[in-house]
């Protein structure tokens, strides 16, 4: 116990007197958590809360200008701008302004705009109204439609590009529908004189709203700080594996492993106290983590981190995932020879595990060879098991078969680890 | 079987994996106890290796090693409670103070508490290290590393005492104080194996030595005698570069 303890206490030494591996164990991974989380709630909060100044150029002047226009405005993620540097805008500056990448979107709603969608709707209105006999192949004209052009920095990623598309279609389609609608209540009214004018309403009868799968006694919402908490958790428990085979590598380099090896007894000791230590470490970026999840994100306006009613499912995950990444880092150290071998190799094998089980993005939109391959991934366990807890609101009956695979890859790597040792007898 | 051999080691070969030449030829080597017992040889040949082997850390191709008639193979276990090692490498934790390396050394042994602070104390005040205990080992100096370095290794008492290199790169003053703290050990009945390749140190110092090249032991004796028993010896040196010849080694 004597020696257990005190092989404790000096790993405990250790680290805490290497800077640099602090950083990258507890300083590193709350970072990362915030700066993800806050890009990534921005992208999943609805487009309206974040604004966009747009270039806007109306030479229609007519309803459909005005309606974009201030569709636009009213819109509140978009906010709209018709001068430069005191000068109305024009077709010209518009487009040097956008490629020079100072606005990233031009909007140009075309003189004829409004005219056309009218000469269209009374022509069509007129047809249906008249006799069938008098449609003649010249009369059925064919209209050229009016260009609304849209202008984009390519720095603008496709999916804005696409909302501010849809949009603008939005309007577009809106004003059409209205000016036919009026027209047409204008030939109604011909034929049948009324005092009440039927009125346009513009709002739809058709609304969507967003649920999501609660079981009743889970009242969780999926938002940025539920997804990203779990994912950049379990990336930085991973990231222990670089200071732990630093420890390893260096512990041999030294050649204060064979100083150990001289002592009765102690390899198992020595190593099992690296375990705890590592543990220890791992739960304490655990605890950091929900810590900025449920006070420091909240803070800067974003969803409190909700940890369900199942906490004993959540430690125990945990647990079997720090057992993993402890267990991967010791077979590293064991195996690796050099501290750039461990290191490089080490976080580059981390980011692409990361990648495949899903920490960067979601495993649903990966292609479905990507989807299957990610079940190879630790990191994917350690996710789903968080997931499963965080997003639907499981219990240890439902984290279990994760748990089981995280402590299992963790007896497989030291296993490895332990086999090599023999094998090479090296120190 | 002899009692009175601390080690004893009997037609070892070794060759490391990927090496096509052996680092150890069917070398054979015997100390009585209480000896200081000197392995000399140039860069390369075979002297680490052959520590390595007597502390069991290194599997070897073919002979046998005991120690305290104890099998290296066997009874590892029991000879790890017997000996101590100071390895050519400084073989400390760089971030921990001299005191806190000495006392996770001394728990891993057993010791602790009042026992264990005298005994550190005591170590430390021999070698000169009692002011600079609380400093982090990276800050030390060569030769002070040196000489933590040993204490590590004695801080058990062990009864044989292996030393690879202990005087490697240190000042007179550093080299004095180990050289005479070992003289020290030895009157109180530690066996001192040590290797070198300063030929006068070990002329003062061991009772008998070998000397080793291309891992083969070329002579072995007590120091005096052999220097008496050519004409042309004038010292250890000129029995060395006799034996050895002019040649870069480790090439
Ligand atoms: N791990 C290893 N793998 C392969 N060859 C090795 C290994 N360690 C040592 N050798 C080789 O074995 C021979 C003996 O090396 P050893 O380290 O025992 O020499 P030494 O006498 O201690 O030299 P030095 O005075 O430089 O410390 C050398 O030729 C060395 O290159
Ligand atoms: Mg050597």
């Amino acid at each position: 116990m004597l020696r257990f303890s005190t092989s404790v206490y000096k790993e405990i030494l250790i680290l805490i007197r290497d800077k640099a591996g602090i950083a990258i164990l507890f300083i590193m991974p709350m970072v990362l958590v915030f700066v993800m989380t806050l890009i990534q709630d921005s992208t999943f909060r609805k487009l309206e809360e974040t604004s966009l100044m747009v270039l806007f150029l109306d030479e229609d002047q007519d309803s459909l200008g005005m309606a974009v226009e201030n569709g636009l405005m009213n819109s509140g993620f978009i906010n709209i701008k018709k001068t430069y540097e005191g000068k109305l805008l024009d077709r010209e500056t518009i487009i040097q302004l956008v490629t020079k990448g100072k606005y990233q979107i031009g909007i140009i709603i075309p003189a004829s705009a409004t005219g056309t969608i009218r000469n269209k709707a009374e022509y069509l209105i007129e047809q249906a109204f008249s006799d069938v006999d008098s449609i003649t192949e010249e009369e059925n004209l064919q209209f050229e439609p009016a260009k609304v052009i849209l202008y984009f920095d390519p720095v603008i990623k496709y999916s804005f590009r696409k909302s501010v598309r849809i949009t603008l279609e939005k309007f577009i389609y809106g004003i059409e529908s209205k000016i036919t609608f009026d027209i047409f209540t204008d030939e109604i009214s011909r034929y049948i004189p009324s005092d009440n004018n039927l009125k346009f309403d513009p709002t739809g009868s058709i609304i969507i709203e967003e649920r999501y799968i609660k079981d009743k006694y889970n009242e969780m919402v999926p938002n940025s700080v539920q997804h990203n908490i779990p994912a950049w958790t379990v990336f930085a428990m991973f990231f222990i594996i670089i200071p732990l085979t630093g420890n390893i590598i260096k512990e041999r380099e030294s050649g204060s492993i064979l100083r150990l090896k001289l002592m009765p007894g102690s390899d198992l000791i020595v190593m099992s106290a690296k375990i705890l230590v590592y543990l220890l470490v791992c739960f304490i970026q655990f605890v950091l983590m929900l810590l900025v999840g449920i006070v420091f994100l909240p803070m800067l306006g974003l969803p409190v981190l909700e940890l369900g009613p199942h906490i004993l499912a959540l430690i125990i995950i945990a647990i079997a995932t720090a057992l993993s990444a402890t267990g991967y880092g010791i077979m590293l150290g064991t195996i690796a020879t050099t501290h750039e071998q461990a290191a490089s190799f080490g976080s580059v094998s981390i980011i692409i595990l990361a990648a495949i089980g899903g920490i960067w993005v979601p495993i649903f939109i990966m292609p479905d060879i990507m989807q299957k391959i990610s079940i190879i991934s630790p990191l994917n366990w350690g996710l789903e098991g968080f997931y499963s807890i965080f997003l639907r609101g499981g219990g240890i009956r439902d984290i279990l078969p994760y748990a089981g695979l995280l402590v299992g890859f963790c007896i497989l790597t030291m296993f490895l680890a332990f086999q090599y040792q023999r094998f090479h007898k090296k120190f | 079987m002899e009692d009175n051999f601390a080690i004893r080691i009997e037609n070892i070969t070794k060759i490391y994996k990927g090496s096509a030449e052996p680092a150890l030829r069917n070398i054979s080597l015997a100390v009585p106890q209480n000896e200081i017992f000197g392995l000399l040889g140039p860069n390369g040949a075979g002297k680490t290796t052959t520590i390595n082997i007597l502390c069991g850390f290194l599997k070897f191709n073919s002979g046998e090693v005991y120690i305290n008639n104890l099998s290296v193979e066997k009874d590892l276990n029991k000879i790890k409670r017997i000996v101590g090692l100071v390895p050519q490498d400084i073989a400390l934790y760089n971030t921990l103070s001299a005191w806190e390396n000495l006392r996770f050394i001394g728990n891993m042994y057993g010791l602790k508490g009042n026992k264990l602070k005298a005994r550190i104390n005591e170590c430390l005040n021999m070698l000169g290290l009692e002011k600079s205990r609380n400093r982090q080992i990276k800050t030390y100096s060569g030769g002070m590393k040196r000489r933590i370095n040993l204490i590590a290794g004695i801080l058990h008492e062990p009864k044989i005492l292996f030393l690879d290199e202990p005087t490697v790169g240190i000042d007179v003053q550093s080299r004095k104080v180990i050289l005479d703290y070992l003289h020290e050990l030895n009157k109180k009945g530690t066996t001192i194996i040590y290797t070198s390749h300063y030929l006068e140190e070990a002329e003062n110092l061991c009772s008998s030595i070998a000397i080793i090249d291309n891992g083969e032991i070329i002579t072995q004796g007590n120091p005096g005698e052999m220097i008496e028993s050519e004409e042309e010896y004038t010292d250890l040196e000129s029995i060395f570069i006799h034996l050895t010849g002019r040649s870069l080694r480790d090439n």
